[in-house]
């Protein structure tokens, strides 16, 4: 085997071309992993919400609470169902939400956009033990008080501690900042339901019922009894296909994504190909003293190819620390977007995660296989008198 | 311009070298007129229906507002009002589809006065307008989806708890630009069955779309418009049809910013593959350009001609990617995909602009390798062996 020494020593003598070329591999990974952490950012704020054993109760074919309804009755009807865990109160872990529009404009901006606020019970902060209050306080039922979260807070205009804004027409002052974790409640305003309902001209019935279950057995169950009951007639989903379903919204964004960084890689592919070429033309005669050194093609040709991943590694770790340095100066990417399910706000960071990082450099690692191919088999079909010939 | 020829065959010299760096560039400049088109292509639509005068009014709640249908027929009094439609979105599902097309109820009698661009055969307009659960649909989303006249659409509704069954009545063409992906149907159809189900939001109008008389009407109507019902239980909030489109894109979030990151590290990248070839050329033919300069040749010269080299190999790379990208995207319908797209073509300013992107990448890459050429020290050169 041809030492690797050789092919990092032969990268340095060509320092210029070889920095140009790591440059370039970067700036194509860097651009890769932005791509995916966007997708993956979107994803994940969608899956950390969903609590394993919760249920989520909607109208049937209804698939976002904002356009569902539950009827009090029905609500009550379930709740009383055995199988749904207890608080420590011995109450049910049941919590009937409702969820309306506020029209609010992000700062920096004129144009409004649709943004959740839900309409909490005493039993919801239970679902969602991941919530905590940062700044502020909690609510106080029975006021028009609002908590939002710190992500909503920094996105939107009149949102922050203390300021007011309306919802149908009512005004709610902020009293708090929440944190979740980074699941989708950090994209709602809570406010009382009861409070909510009256001003949103809503009674009788809210959006969405959410209770969890005791076991997984008592959660299948459930979730057939309620589907199946002709007295409630509603559809009941567990809180994972719930946000799956959501997810699978956001196709488009993935799908754009997922085609640049396949796109750039093919064409990053030649750039490396003539950077090997280019190598290997200048290194003829090295190649044929090599070979009559007694270096089989083998080994030849695994020495290419080993220097062209070599390249391509650097330019992955490049594209790598790039990413993590703007994200780790700006204290993380936050962003939003419209869920095109629901046409409101959803708030997510970029998901620069260790999975994340390694399919940048999966690409990188195929850029640098398939790009050395061709020259390093050109330097393999030398013939050694040749070589040596050449000047 | 009597170098030409040379600069050329300097080209393709290293035929593999500057073939692949053109294909490098042809290649990555793909996705960024994939990006870009998507953007113009937001422009083109939104200033190709401004002779049309179209104002949308939405509740001042944004889209979830409820519009009392009883607003179209007082918008229409208004004066300068020509004449309006509702617009009510209703959001079903389509067989076992996860995503969403447009599908609004409308005025079939009233709906072609205010699309006068979109083109039907009569025949099937009138046969559209006299049958109640007919529909009507742009000729892209048929094409997608394979309707032809007389099919059934079953929508499973999700904003409303009703499910309707359409039959496809006519089929509307239109302009390049215009949205030919809406199945619109009749109001009428679609509020009595929600009066049916006994749902509390029966008699929504959605958005009311209206034209006015003409441009200069525009001002005045949405203002007196704002003021009629600013009062009333649902006040609403009139836009040009053009601010409601550039809305949809801006819902989106930063879409401009986050193209704008990606083109400029694409840019970047292939600045660097592309200076690198240029490099390349440059250290191989030190000899050459030596001898150039020993027989009179003189800087500024050599300096063009590798610049002009560089700005070549650019050019075949943006001619390529950019003249190729449209011609590609106007044999794959991208909307296909993603039907929320709408519809999706390259406009020819896009292609355009990237071929001059990658002319410009060509010269900026080839600045320090032809300074560099321009430089070389003819003696120094001469002994040089490569």
């Amino acid at each position: 085997m041809v030492p690797l020494k050789y092919n990092v020593r032969s990268l340095r003598a060509r320092k210029v071309g070889s920095l140009m070329t790591i440059f370039g591999i970067g700036m194509v990974v860097w651009a890769s992993i932005f791509a995916f952490g966007l997708s993956s950012g979107l994803d994940r704020t969608l899956e950390i919400a969903a609590e394993p054993l919760d249920v989520i109760v909607l109208r049937k074919g209804s698939t976002s609470e904002a356009v569902s309804a539950v009827t009090e009755k029905a609500a009550r009807d379930i709740k009383a169902l055995p199988g749904i865990a207890t608080g420590a109160d011995g109450q049910p872990l049941a919590a009937s939400e409702l969820v309306v529009f506020a029209y609010l404009p992000r700062r920096g901006a004129d144009i409004k956009v649709n943004v959740s606020v839900r309409g909490v019970d005493a039993v919801s902060r239970a679902l969602r033990k991941e919530m905590t209050i940062v700044e502020g306080r909690e609510l106080k039922p029975g006021l028009r008080e609002a908590i939002v979260s710190r992500a909503m807070a920094n996105r939107f205009q009149n949102l922050g501690l203390g300021d007011k804004f309306k919802v149908d027409g009512g005004e709610f002052e902020v009293v708090g900042i929440f944190e979740a974790g980074g699941g989708a409640v950090e994209s709602e305003i809570w406010t009382d339901q009861r409070v909510l309902a009256q001003i949103a001209k809503r009674t009788g019935a809210m959006s969405s019922l959410q209770f969890r279950a005791a076991s997984v057995a008592d959660q299948e169950r459930l979730i057939e009894r309620i589907k199946n009951d002709e007295q409630i007639d509603l559809g009941a989903l567990t809180e994972k296909q719930y946000y799956a379903e959501q997810a699978a919204q956001s196709g488009l964004i993935k799908f754009v994504g997922y085609i640049i960084a396949f796109v750039l890689t093919i064409g990053a592919m030649f750039a490396v190909a003539n950077t090997m070429y280019g190598a290997i033309a200048s290194r003829a005669r090295e190649i044929g003293t090599l070979r009559a050194l007694g270096f089989g093609r083998f080994s030849i040709l695994t020495a290419f190819m080993l220097e062209s991943l070599l390249l391509c590694l650097a330019g992955a770790a490049l594209g790598c620390l790039a990413a993590l340095a703007v994200n780790f100066l700006l204290g993380g990417i936050q962003t939003g977007t419209m869920n095109p399910g629901t046409f409101t706000e959803v708030a997510f960071s970029f998901d620069f995660g260790p999975k994340i990082l390694l399919q940048g450099i999966f690409l990188a690692i195929v850029m640098g296989l398939i790009g050395g191919f061709l020259p390093a088999f050109r330097a393999v079909r030398m013939k050694v008198v040749d070589a040596l010939r050449e000047v | 311009m009597k170098y030409l020829p040379l600069i050329l065959r300097n080209v393709f010299r290293n035929k593999i070298r500057s073939i692949f760096t053109g294909i490098s560039i042809a290649i990555s400049l793909f996705p960024l007129m994939l990006l870009y088109a998507f953007l113009d292509l937001q422009d083109d639509m939104a200033s190709s229906t401004a002779q049309y005068n179209r104002v949308a009014v939405l509740h001042e709640g944004g889209l979830a507002g409820q519009l009392p249908i009883a607003y179209v027929d007082r918008v229409r009094r208004q004066p300068g009002v020509k004449d309006a439609i509702p617009l009510s979105w209703f959001g079903g599902n389509y067989r076992e589809e996860k995503t969403q097309f447009a599908q609004f109820a409308t005025d079939p009698k009233i709906f072609f006065e205010i699309y006068p661009e979109y083109a039907c055969p009569p025949d099937q307009i009138a046969a559209w307008q006299n049958d109640k659960t007919g529909c009507l649909v742009g000729s892209v989303i048929a094409e997608n989806k394979g309707w032809k006249i007389g099919d059934k659409i079953p929508l499973q509704g999700n904003i409303y708890p009703v499910d309707l069954e359409l039959t496809v009545r006519g089929i509307y063409d239109g302009p390049d630009t215009a949205d030919r992906s809406w199945l619109v149907f009749h109001f009428d159809y679609f509020d009595e069955s929600l009066k049916e189900a006994r749902t509390p939001n029966s008699g929504n109008a959605g958005i009311i779309m209206l034209r006015t008389e003409s441009a200069s009407k525009m001002s005045p109507v949405m203002q007196s418009i704002e003021s009629a019902f600013a009062s009333s239980d649902a006040p609403v909030k009139p836009m040009t049809e053009k601010e409601f489109g550039a809305s949809f894109l801006e819902m989106m979030g930063n879409v401009r910013g986050f193209i704008r990151m990606t083109a400029t590290a694409i840019v970047i990248a292939l600045i660097c593959v592309a200076a690198n070839t240029m490099a390349m050329a440059v250290r191989e033919r030190t000899r050459e350009i030596a001898l150039f300069k020993a027989i009179g040749f003189n800087r500024n010269t050599i300096l063009g001609m590798f610049l002009a080299e560089s700005i070549a190999i650019g050019l075949l790379g943006g001619l390529i990617g950019g003249i190729g990208t449209k011609f590609l995207f106007s044999l794959i319908d991208l909307s296909s995909v993603d039907p929320g797209l709408g519809m999706f073509y390259v406009p020819w300013r896009t292609a355009l602009w990237g071929v001059a992107l990658a002319a410009a990448i060509g010269l900026f890459s080839g600045l320090i390798p032809a300074w560099r050429a321009a430089n070389v020290s003819v003696i120094e050169g001469l002994r040089k062996v490569v």
